[in-house]
């Protein structure tokens, strides 16, 4: 039962790594698009940003991966079961990262970007030598949380039948001759477990980029 | 600049969506019948379940897995959650529903095979409950899978139901019988294959009811309107019954809790 | 040519006219200090001459370079701001280091990275102003770890590496606690022995006195008077300077 759990943990790992590197990029791409003077744009990202926080993400993940094939009739080569999760999470989360970001960003101090102006530094600079460092270091606390929340949402994958650990963990339950309750404690201390690993990896960001203040 | 890196920024997302929603394929593939793409749920012993060996098993896998070899087709078992069965057969990810799939009541809504399980919506109940008929569950707690037979059976028997002190609809069997085991529901109404599993591992600590909810019958489940599928694998499955195929495919689960006397095809 | 040459600034924000009509021109090596009550509209000059703020009208010229000019009524400013801003440094009230670089990189990445000169010349230049200034020993050290006096003389260092024309600041002492006020106040001394051009807004009065070429006195978004700074400080023949003037002895 172990063995079939840290089998079914690698999905939840990949589903896991592949929503951050796909979410924490886009939020910045989400964060722009808010910020954007092109009005449709801004509102399209707005819009955006509300349903997916106005709704839930195992919502989400059905709409995604049955819309294709239901509403335009489009069947998704590959395994589209997996990626729709993939897609889903990283909007959902790549939309909270853009609020997230946006607060990092609008905390800093005004007196950055009057310096790096009256010293030369375009735009585009500014922003990638200034204003992100900066917003990095704040914004980890808040990233944190939501990493670790991440964790405990791929279960919802398991409403589309995608075999993370959580659907493997409920199958086995019900499987003849299987170990019952004693298998979600086992699921739990693996999450348990990725977690305060997680937490681990986030604290010596969080000291790392906690050379200077 | 500004306004190219907009436009440029809404195409990046326009795209993104696009993703989600579009594909390279742009159309449908034919239906293609040398593929059996069996969309089951893999919480539903003895018809569908995980092995000790961490793979797919059950006694309706074997069947249509036996069936496909013996067509030449290709075999495909694909876990789906229950409550998305709809959609999945719709969207074309599965092209039929073989996994205990109950035929009775829903006749008009899918295209079936003959029937080929008998099984009645029974209640469980604890031995020492003194309970021991329907009318005894008066004022009482039953649970039954969300989106189930069960469920149906319950909303069907008006009478029953209005009797009852709820129904507590869960997303599947092991956390009923668990809420059973701790007394928080006083029976679980689930098939008799499921009952029957359930409490042969329970030592005599529940009982069936002799009185049945319902009766009801299993049957393959294809799209509405798929005839050409539902006939070649219904031809082979009288087949398959005749020949004695059936049993002895059946015989291997009768540990995990199938009725051999359900079986309506074989005679 | 002038170095500075800004002439006719007007600048309201909402209905409230902060500077009506100012004209400035500085010349190489000239001192000039710019007093005057709070709210009298000099930051918000400096603030136009370093493009910080857009002018609702006026003229700019940077070593006889239009920076921004008339047509009409309306105000043009040059599309290539990047080369004028490469003539004046501005040295801030608040220092507005950058928190992240350390003291060598908040001095050196501009000249590298903006004006793209040689790394190794603008670090070699950047260690010397450092330890010109007493701070020789915090090229590593991070803003948080230093004190205000040595945050507004690394700014100043910053201001210095672009090797600007002219070099503005903005009260460079109001942040400070009195007893740091000194060290900055000598550094910027030691500028004028350079014939470092500058546009110092301040409340310092003595040292304005001590300092500058020139003085100025705003109020009320108007140059009051100008002159030497005896002419301001001794013999002041305005009612408004004598007034201000006497505030600050007191």
């Amino acid at each position: 039962m172990v063995g079939e759990l840290a089998y079914a943990f690698i999905n939840t790992f990949l589903i896991f790594i592949l929503t951050l590197l796909g979410a924490l990029p886009l939020g910045l791409a989400v964060y722009f698009g808010k910020k954007s003077r092109f009005r449709p744009l801004k509102w399209f990202t707005e819009v955006y940003i509300s349903i997916m926080r106005g709704t839930p993400l195992m919502l989400q993940v059905m709409v995604i991966y049955f819309a294709p094939a239901l509403v335009f009739n489009f069947t998704v080569p590959g395994n589209w079961r997996f990626s729709a999760v993939i897609v889903a999470f990283i909007i959902n989360y790549a939309a909270y990262f853009a609020e997230i970001y946006r607060g990092g960003i609008e905390s800093i101090d005004n007196g950055q970007y009057e310096a790096a102006h009256v010293l030369g530094y375009g735009k585009a600079q500014t922003f990638v030598k200034i204003i992100l460092p900066q917003m990095v270091k704040r914004v980890v606390p808040a990233v944190t949380n939501e990493v670790i929340t991440l964790v405990k949402d791929t279960s919802l994958a398991s409403a589309i039948g995608t075999v993370e650990m959580f659907t493997k963990a409920k199958q086995i339950a019900v499987s003849p001759r299987s170990p019952g309750m004693l298998t979600f404690l086992v699921a739990g201390v693996f999450y348990f477990v990725f977690n305060a690993v997680v937490a681990f990896v986030m604290k010596r960001i969080e000291k790392a980029l906690s050379y200077y203040d | 600049m500004k306004k190219t890196i907009s436009i440029l920024l809404a195409a990046v997302m326009v795209l993104t969506c696009a993703l989600a929603l579009a594909s390279c394929g742009g159309k449908k593939p034919a239906e293609e019948t040398q593929k059996l793409i069996v969309g089951f749920d893999a919480e539903f012993p003895p018809f569908g379940f995980v092995a000790e060996d961490g793979t797919y098993d059950g006694f309706d896998l074997a069947m249509a897995k036996e069936l496909c070899k013996r067509l030449g087709w290709e075999f495909e078992a694909v876990a789906i959650d229950w409550n998305s069965k709809d959609a999945e057969l719709s969207s074309g990810n599965i092209n039929c529903i073989w996994n205990g799939f109950t035929y009775t009541g829903r006749e008009d809504q899918y295209t079936w095979s003959d029937p080929y399980v008998d099984n009645s919506i029974v209640l469980v109940v604890k031995a020492d409950s003194g309970i021991t008929s329907l009318a005894d569950l008066a004022g009482k707690s039953v649970m039954a899978q969300a989106g189930s037979s069960a469920v149906d059976a319950i909303d069907a028997n008006e009478e029953f139901k209005n009797s009852l002190k709820e129904v507590v609809q869960l997303p599947d069997y092991n956390t009923g019988f668990m809420d059973l085991d701790s007394g928080s529901v006083d029976a679980v109404a689930a098939d008799l294959g499921v009952a029957t599993f359930n409490i042969s591992s329970k030592d005599g600590a529940y009982v069936i009811l002799d009185e049945p909810l319902s009766t009801e019958q299993y049957a393959v489940g294809f799209l509405l309107g798929n005839t050409e599928l539902r006939d070649a694998v219904n031809a082979e499955l009288l087949k398959m019954a005749e020949d004695g195929t059936m049993m002895s495919i059946a015989q291997n689960y009768v540990d995990e809790g199938l009725v051999l006397e359900s079986l309506c095809l074989v005679k | 040519m002038h170095i500075l040459d800004i002439q006719n600034v007007r600048k309201s924000f909402g209905d409230n006219e902060v500077l009506k009509d100012i004209s400035l021109t500085v010349d190489k090596g000239e001192v000039v200090s710019v007093i005057g009550p709070s709210g009298s509209g000099k930051s918000t000059f400096l603030r136009c001459a370093t493009l910080l703020e857009t002018m609702d009208s006026g003229t700019l010229q940077y070593m006889g370079e239009t920076v921004a000019s008339m047509e009409g009524d309306k105000i043009v400013y040059t599309k290539d701001l990047k080369k004028v801003r490469g003539y004046f440094g501005l040295v801030f009230q608040n220092f507005n280091l950058f928190p992240h670089y350390s003291v060598l990189k908040n001095i050196t990445d501009a000249p590298i990275s903006v004006q793209k000169r040689d790394p190794k010349e603008v670090k070699e230049t950047a260690l010397q102003l450092l330890g010109s200034m007493g701070l020789a020993d915090k090229a590593g050290a991070y803003p948080c770890q230093l004190s205000g006096g040595q945050k507004q003389r690394v700014s100043i260092v910053r201001a210095l590496a672009m090797k600007p024309e002219i070099l503005f600041f903005d009260e460079p002492t109001s942040a400070l606690d009195p007893e740091l006020t000194g060290e900055v106040l000598k550094v910027i001394k030691q500028l004028t022995e350079q014939q470092m051009t500058m546009v110092i807004v301040t409340h310092e009065m003595a040292f304005a006195h001590a300092i500058s070429d020139r003085v100025i006195f705003m109020d009320k978004g108007v140059i009051v008077e100008q002159g030497t700074p005896q002419e301001l400080f001794e013999g002041t023949k305005q009612e408004r300077t004598r007034q201000f003037l006497q505030n600050y002895q007191r």
